[in-house]
């Protein structure tokens, strides 16, 4: 069976079990969430409380809110409802590869989501609303991501988180310079040390300067002479100019201190801010400094020792970056991980004694951030996208799982109406076993 | 373990006096402190039986000498003041390759497999390295002894049951030659996900498997009929086959890689067939061959939690699963198979817990499931007089990720807390304030 009959069999599989046993999923509709212990991350937790949606946004949210007549009420007894997670660094749902390989610095090239991919389907069950879909490592830039909602099954202009900042992957150390790896020097792509990733990266943003110029020249020149002759229009170069120019934000995957440091030195000579670290394994090394120079970083609960460069990776360093007051959010970097992104945020707990309210902002405001996104989500305020996460229980708790998941106000995933292994047993569903193996 | 913290960490952390000697006992530099100790007041979770609220533990010369009320200290024991802390038996990864792998990326650092299908004679415990950082990083969580194991192509050899504490291997071993491991052929079924070698499948195309299914049994036959034959003193020594007659008399496990129902039906027909005693290793689609396993008592060590189901099988299909075959009475063990990831068995088990499992089997599927599985049932795996004391104290629900470790004893040793991580922690958070 090919990769999309596969796609197609898992979708009528869930389709399936919705129309038998749940209340239309993903139906736009007016909603509220009553008797739960709501956890706004901005503004404490609220016992006993209501969350009112209208419109795909949070119109009311506290101890003593109305519900207005005829809206379909979510019982939240017992429940723990947050922010939807918020994952700012995966590979999912992508099309075509996540490497434009042939050169180095390609901050041209764009991800093109796959909006029906089932990973999406699985994260949603892990209460994750939104992530940020990022080139691979390959390159020392490699191109601009695309933020998306977990919008499943939507058509590909919908699932763009819109008003989500650009971003550009940037990429440090083994993986850069490790193209051809098997070659002769001859054959083999520049650079292969951290020395020449510095390097290129000097060459690449001195030829955009002078290309900016070149078009401030021409600008200015145009005044005198409308018949003047443009510049050659450069897409590679233009991105690097926006880059410096702040238009589109860096988020740069790195692991060990030394080129964490010599890339933030490299875009302050330069005139701009590297946004967020990814991985950034060593950050703890260099959390002032990070701090100092206004990153952030998104790394691993606890993902070390895979290679060479990430094996002073450590779980404390969620909670020594940010008693350093850098933004740290933890991130999937992969379709398992995303499905349990909140037991990774609670190591921040266990390594380090983080708060609990900061370890659950490493998933939720902190990526939000991170992505530019954090005045439209990651906190559940009035006016702020009703993109939430429903669980049994505390999410850092051993027994919780999430029961929903809401974006815009449309419940996209329902344990209730989900196909699960108990129910296929069961025989609730009429699926066959063959079906569904 | 946040023993040496001295931040929050202090109002729990544990205070040890010494009878009848005036001065407190450091640990040994690299290795356990010697006994014995009596843990005082803690309540202890034997595993086996109730939960003791208050309870003494006494352990001496590397056992649980005994359990009670108010035990009197003799000259030379270290007491331990566990009030308001939790005695639990030593976790266990049921496979993974700690000693055998360590950094992921440099081939060196990972020489876990020979050359060739068949090397059931290849012994994973005489080339495990005692100075491993994965062997540290993993015991300060609490997990005490694992199943470390070869692997790659069909029979890689045997894995060896360990302590996470010891000078030399030998040191080190608890159940040295434990299974041997087959990587049952994967014929291309769907729903596996391949995990543990994922042998055959793609590539060679099921052609190619269904011959090293038969090359798998004919090399079966062939230990078996060498059995009978070396039994009455005849024929020539074999070194692999030599090997397997422990395997073929149904006296050494075999734990069987298999992940779809196909590879998993192969399993129970090595038992079925040619009498050997089966654990079934990964067990992705177990779930559908449950009455069949547990007829049979062939226990499952399930793979990683840590993964992703088939395409097209239910979203929580792994993290269900395990509840789903405690309830059909199969006995179940949590593995992680990556010495990385060794440590944090436990929160395996919680997402289990998550998915419906029982969470008292949870903690049985950590502890004494293992231990039995793997025939150390008398030694390992619950706090009772008599067995091995690999312990640890926590400030809480060992599957809760908040939880915190505080000690750690293996063979009745108190386990330094200076695990690799730990003591970049302690370093880097002392870096000076940066004035640049």
């Amino acid at each position: 069976m090919n990769h999309e009959a596969r796609i197609n069999r898992l979708a009528s599989l869930v389709i399936a079990g919705t129309v038998l046993l749940g209340p239309t999923a993903g139906a736009a509709q007016n909603l509220a969430i009553r008797n739960a212990t709501i956890q706004t991350i901005t503004n404490g937790v609220i016992e006993n409380g209501t969350i009112v949606i209208r419109d795909g946004k949070i119109a009311a949210i506290g101890r003593n809110v109305r519900v207005p007549d005829g809206v379909q009420v979510i019982d939240g007894a017992g429940m723990y409802v947050m922010p939807g997670l918020i994952d700012a660094h995966s590979h999912m749902a992508i099309d075509g590869g996540i490497n434009e390989g042939s050169e180095s610095v390609t901050p041209e090239v764009r991800i093109q989501p796959n909006p029906t991919d089932p990973t999406i389907y699985r994260a949603l069950a892990g209460g994750v609303t939104a992530a940020n879909l990022l080139h691979g490592s390959a390159n020392t830039i490699g191109g601009q991501s695309a933020v998306i909602k977990m919008r499943w099954g939507a058509s590909l202009d919908s699932i763009y988180f819109e008003g989500a900042q650009r971003i550009v992957k940037f990429a440090l150390g083994e993986n850069v310079t490790r193209a051809n790896a098997n070659q002769s020097d001859a054959d083999r792509r520049y650079p292969k040390s951290r020395m020449g990733v510095e390097q290129l990266l000097r060459w690449w943003f001195t030829k955009a300067k002078e290309y900016e110029a070149s078009w401030k020249a021409y600008e200015t020149e145009r005044k005198r002479n409308p018949n003047g002759l443009p510049p050659r229009e450069d897409l590679r170069l233009q991105a690097l100019v926006d880059i410096m120019n702040g238009k589109i934000k860096v988020h740069a995957h790195s692991y060990r201190a030394d080129e964490i440091l010599m890339l933030m030195r490299v875009a302050e000579d330069f005139g701009f801010r590297i946004n967020t670290f990814q991985h950034v394994l060593e950050g703890y090394k260099v959390a002032d400094e990070l701090a100092k120079h206004g990153a952030y970083a998104s790394t691993f609960a606890e993902m070390w020792g895979y290679k060479v460069e990430a094996n002073d990776g450590i779980p404390y360093n969620m909670a020594l970056m940010s008693e350093h007051g850098v933004v740290v959010s933890v991130n999937s970097d992969s379709g398992e991980r995303v499905r349990r992104l909140y037991q990774e945020a609670a190591m921040g707990m266990k390594y380090g004694d983080m708060s609990e309210i900061e370890a659950l902002r490493m998933v939720t405001l902190n990526p939000a951030i991170q992505l530019g996104v954090d005045d439209q989500v990651g906190s559940l305020e009035v006016g702020k996208d009703a993109d939430i996460a429903i669980f049994n229980g505390h999410p850092f708790a051993p027994a919780s799982r999430v029961e929903k998941t809401i974006i815009d106000g449309r419940i996209m995933f329902d344990r209730a109406s989900a196909m699960t292994l108990d129910k296929l047993i069961r025989g609730v569903v009429t699926t066959t076993t063959e079906d569904a193996s | 373990m946040r023993r040496a913290s001295t931040r929050v960490g202090l109002a729990l952390a544990t205070a040890i006096f010494v009878a009848g000697a005036p001065a407190a006992v450091h640990a040994q530099a690299g290795n356990g402190e010697a006994g014995p100790f009596l843990i005082r007041g803690a309540t202890v979770v034997t595993v086996s039986g109730p939960r003791l609220p208050n309870t003494d533990v006494l352990i001496r010369d590397g056992r649980i000498a005994e359990i009670g009320s108010n035990l009197s200290a003799t000259v030379g024991v270290k007491e331990i003041d566990a009030t308001g802390m939790f005695l639990y038996p030593g976790m266990m990864d049921a496979f993974t390759d700690i000693g055998l792998a360590d950094i992921g990326s440099v081939q060196t650092m990972n020489l876990t497999s020979e050359l060739g299908d068949f090397n059931p004679n290849d012994r994973a415990i005489v080339a495990i390295n005692v100075e491993s950082q994965m062997i540290p990083i993993t015991r300060s969580n609490g997990v005490t002894h694992v199943v470390t194991a070869p692997s790659g192509g069909i029979m890689p050899g045997q894995a060896a049951v360990i302590n996470l504490e010891g000078w030399t291997w030998e040191d080190m071993a608890v159940s040295p030659s434990v299974a041997f491991v087959i990587n049952y052929p994967n014929t291309g079924g769907r729903g596996g996900r391949g995990g543990f070698g994922g042998f055959g499948g793609r590539g060679g195309g099921a052609d190619r498997a269904a011959a090293q299914i038969g090359e798998l049994k004919e090399v079966l036959r062939a230990a078996k009929a060498y059995d009978a034959v070396r039994a009455g003193n005849a024929g020539e020594f074999n070194l692999k086959l030599e090997s397997m007659r422990p395997l073929v008399r149904g006296e050494t496990l075999a734990l069987v890689s298999a992940n779809s129902e196909e590879q998993i039906r192969g399993a129970i027909m090595l038992a079925d067939s040619f009498g050997l005693k089966v654990v079934v290793l990964g067990g992705d689609e177990a779930w559908k061959v449950r009455n069949e396993l547990a007829s049979r008592n062939i226990p499952v060590v399930l793979g990683s939690i840590e993964s992703t189901p088939a395409e097209d099988a239910p979203y929580d299909a792994i993290y269900a699963q395990p509840g789903v075959l405690r309830r059909a009475g199969v006995k179940i063990a949590f593995s992680t198979g990556n010495a990385s990831s060794s440590r944090h068995v436990p929160y395996h088990a919680a997402l289990a817990v998550a998915y419906d499992l029982d969470p008292d089997d949870a903690l049985r599927a950590l502890t004494l499931w293992p231990a039995e599985i793997f025939g150390l049932g008398d030694q390992l795996g619950s706090i009772d007089v008599g067995k091995r004391a690999n312990l640890f104290l926590v400030d809480g629900d060992p599957l809760d990720v908040r939880t915190h470790m505080l000690e750690v004893f293996i063979d009745g040793k108190r386990i330094p807390h200076d695990d690799r991580h730990f003591l970049l922690y302690e370093k880097w958070k002392g870096r000076p304030t940066v004035h640049r």
